[in-house]
């Protein structure tokens, strides 16, 4: 938090030195700090959470290492693990994986999600967690967003990387009852995208978004009513065309 | 023009032909003065001017050879190779994903399998940590570059985006990067896969080689005063960087990283006193 508003209050500080030359400046707003700062909120599941705090700490404490050693790791269980992984990331992540913050934030539609761990990244042990324990993973992560109504930015990639189609609906309820986590209408984009569906690839939200060459990291749509009804019609088309289970 | 500016301009040039009559990956003199960095609007990098000593910056990225001499001279033993956690890539990854290869360090910088860097030696090392830099910079008498220093070098008196303009149209031309859509099919489009050996691209107006691609470019200090002390910083892209993809490869954007992550698309470049 402190380093967004830092970040934000390092341009505001320079453009007064420039302020005769960057005639077009805006100041931060307080919206838009405060978004940056709620996008980059993590869910804290409860499970064991003082117990897996205590363990992160000990491999904080080491400089060497990022990784919870695997007698520990073994130690816990299967809703332990989900939470160290949900708060602890023990990989790293490459420079550029970081977007840089954007004025208007808050009135942003991104085509990418934020890091929810700086300057780490989840490893090939988490990564198999989330393969290995699917199942588990959207009923956890379905329980704690019912209770907390959040969606944090570390949920968020974990619905990517275990394609978390199912959660649609709830994904969707959970945008619709205050209507500003904007990054819940990017989780349903991507969804789409990653399943490869027909009516969202031939979009130009799509085209905008993930197919233009020059832009697509950093893309984003504005955010209006149209684009929002839009994504979530979309989504909930595309959940329903799903094969239902048994 | 004062008669100052024009003789640091003629001692610039004079230098840049002497350092490059002997070997293009010398050093460039940048002179003593104020210079403009940063982009309008850009939340970490703002628009600004800043004042730097005279410096002399490396024109190629620290090779292999380079690297190996270090290590041959003092036994150094990096980050990846004691810590078995050196991030690697291979095409059929999605964006930003990486392999984590116990057996990848800077002589085999993409994991043993993929092979090693006996017919690389005038490539850029990588799979080198922010650590291992410094170290390599404290036993070569020389140092790594400001986050300012880069960028002026890197811009050669431009104040665009890219050295070349304002678009990125040629880049082509100067830079080693990815070209494909994505970084699921292997893309050697330009020659290369992974990194090309050191000034293999056009320099800028400088004569400095390979600032965009190639290899991420450690660089010193820091962006906000507050942030980790476990971050470094790194700029100019690399090979691995489309432009769909990171599209690192400007004078505005600057990297972070863990000051211990050893990624196969990272090195870096050094600078010197001038005398």
């Amino acid at each position: 938090m402190k380093r967004i508003a830092a970040a934000l209050m390092l341009v505001a500080t320079c453009n007064v030195c420039w302020a005769q030359e960057d005639e077009k400046w805006q100041e931060p707003s307080k919206a838009t700090v405060a978004y940056q700062e709620y996008r980059e909120k993590i869910t804290r599941p409860p499970y064991g959470l003082e117990k897996v705090s205590l363990l992160i700490k000990k491999i904080k404490d080491d400089d060497e290492s990022s990784t919870l050693p695997q007698k520990d790791y073994l130690s816990l269980s299967l809703r332990e693990k989900f939470t160290y992984h949900m708060i602890h990331a023990e990989s790293y992540s490459q420079n550029c994986d970081a977007m840089p913050p954007v004025p208007e934030s808050e009135k942003k539609i991104f085509a990418q999600l934020p890091d929810p761990f700086g300057e780490y990244s989840w490893s090939e042990r988490q990564m198999n967690y989330f393969k290995a324990h699917r199942d588990t993973m959207v009923a956890l992560m379905t329980e704690s967003i019912g209770r907390s109504n959040r969606v944090g930015v570390n949920y968020k990639k974990a619905i990517v990387e275990i394609n978390g189609k199912e959660m649609i609906p709830l994904l969707i309820n959970t945008y619709n009852r205050d209507h500003k986590d904007k990054d819940i209408l990017t989780l349903l984009m991507i969804l789409m995208k990653n399943n490869e569906y027909t009516p969202f690839l031939t979009s130009a939200s799509y085209k905008k978004l993930f197919s233009d060459a020059e832009t697509s990291y950093r893309a984003f749509l504005n955010f209006n009513t149209a684009n929002e009804e839009l994504i979530i019609q979309r989504a909930t088309t595309f959940y329903n065309g799903l094969p239902k289970k048994g | 023009m004062g008669f100052l500016k024009k003789v640091s301009i003629l001692f610039l040039l004079v230098c840049t032909h002497t350092c490059f009559a002997q070997d293009k990956c010398g050093y460039v003199l940048v002179p003593k003065g104020q210079y403009p960095v940063g982009k309008k609007q850009h939340t970490l990098n703002p628009l600004r001017k800043v004042t730097v000593d005279s410096f002399y910056i490396a024109a190629c990225e620290t090779t292999n050879r380079q690297f190996a001499a270090f290590v041959a001279a003092t036994g150094y033993v990096t980050d990846a190779e004691k810590k078995h956690d050196a991030l690697v890539f291979e095409p059929g990854l999605r964006e930003f994903e990486w392999d984590n290869d116990s057996s990848a360090y800077w002589r085999f910088p993409n994991g043993v399998d993929r092979g090693g860097i006996e017919r690389k030696m005038d490539h850029p090392v990588t799979c080198i940590s922010y650590n291992d830099a410094l170290a390599y910079c404290e036993w070569a008498g020389v140092r790594l570059p400001t986050l300012d220093e880069w960028e002026i070098a890197s811009r050669a008196g431009a104040t665009t985006d890219y050295f070349f303009g304002a678009k990125n149209t040629q880049i082509d031309r100067y830079a080693n990067i990815w070209h494909g859509a994505d970084h699921l099919q292997a893309d050697s489009s330009d020659g290369y896969m992974y990194t090309a050996p050191v000034g293999s691209f056009q320099p800028n107006a400088w004569g400095v080689y390979d600032i965009y691609g190639n290899v991420f470019e450690f660089c010193s200090g820091k962006v906000l005063a507050n942030e980790s002390p476990t971050l470094a910083h790194a700029r100019g892209g690399s090979w691995w960087c489309s432009k769909a993809s990171c599209s690192f490869f400007n004078s505005a954007d600057i990297g972070r990283v863990n000051k211990r992550a050893s990624f196969s698309n990272q090195g870096f470049r050094v600078v010197k006193k001038a005398m």
